[in-house]
């Protein structure tokens, strides 16, 4: 009785260690703060702790999901939301590949290439719609 | 005197316009739900971000004082979208909250939580010399716990 909410209390709060700290990554290489490190240190620095906020969301969304399988079955939300994380993969492999070899050139104060901003906001967006979406599914909303 | 005090404010936001509006309507209440939850992303990421630093681990290569000042713009906008959307969900359900124990006890932690921050913790963030690490750990671990705190009564709100 009490399983469902606290595996969504831990689906919520590791929000902070995961879609937190990635968007702390989307802010800088779109030049909106954290100047006093490069694109480059944040990635390298915090990708123990996102790995792990990861694990702890797909680990709890699974459980989520799991316990309800037949709603999200029918439910747009959740086709949605699905949708937006693989986007967001896609998102994620095309930086990865793409401009992760070229990161550590880019000095702290430095901005980083147009693409890469792109990759940023990109990245906000999608997470934003995944949030949305989420919280949408828990509703049962269509 | 104290008690009744706080009665009239619950009423009163229970009985405001807006409050009315929200209740009003199956899909706002949703909607500045998700405004929310992204506002917590981004202050409880933000916190994260510091309290790690504190006890060295994660932006190791920057110092604490430069993490801090980085964070706290988007800790500030992080914390606006949270209490914005906080008090509006509120109001639509004062009423309900005068009755959930839960409630008060997230607004005790939320108290706590901005006072330690903004002040002891921030004190010992903005110094160019780090503090010494037994107090840097107690310092986060502080924070986490006050933080965190604030987020589980607040989903226990729903249940109780």
């Amino acid at each position: 009785m009490w399983t469902f909410p606290i595996i969504e209390t831990i689906h919520i709060l590791a929000l902070a260690l995961s879609v937190g700290m990635i968007i702390m990554l989307d802010l800088r290489l779109i030049g909106a703060g954290m100047r006093h490190a490069s694109a480059g240190q944040i990635m390298g620095q915090l990708k123990k702790w996102y790995v792990i906020g990861f694990g702890a969301m797909i680990a709890s969304g699974v459980l989520l999901f799991w316990s309800e399988a037949a709603k999200c079955y029918r439910s747009n939300s959740f086709r949605i939301k699905l949708l937006l994380l693989l986007l967001v993969a896609l998102n994620a492999v095309f930086f990865e590949i793409v401009y992760k070899p070229r990161m550590e050139q880019w000095e702290a104060g430095q901005s980083p290439p147009a693409g890469a901003k792109l990759c940023g906001w990109c990245s906000m967006i999608l997470w934003i719609g995944v949030i949305g979406f989420g919280r949408w599914t828990a509703y049962g909303m269509k | 005197m104290i008690a009744l005090a706080v009665l009239h404010f619950f009423h009163w936001a229970d009985d405001t316009p807006v409050a009315a509006a929200i209740r009003g309507s199956t899909w706002v209440f949703a909607f500045i739900e998700v405004f929310h939850l992204l506002g917590l992303t981004l202050l409880l990421g933000t916190v994260v971000l510091v309290d790690l630093r504190l006890c060295g681990y994660g932006l190791r290569r920057q110092s604490l004082a430069q993490v801090a000042s980085d964070a706290l713009p988007w800790m500030l906008v992080g914390m606006a979208v949270t209490m914005g959307s906080g008090s509006l969900l509120f109001v639509s359900e004062a009423m309900k909250c005068y009755g959930s124990p839960p409630f008060f006890v997230k607004m005790g932690f939320l108290f706590t939580a901005l006072v330690f921050t903004f002040t002891l913790h921030r004190k010992l963030t903005k110094r160019d010399a780090p503090p010494p690490p037994v107090w840097g750990k107690v310092a986060a671990g502080l924070s986490l716990f006050l933080w965190f705190g604030v987020g589980l009564a607040g989903r226990a709100i729903a249940f109780y």
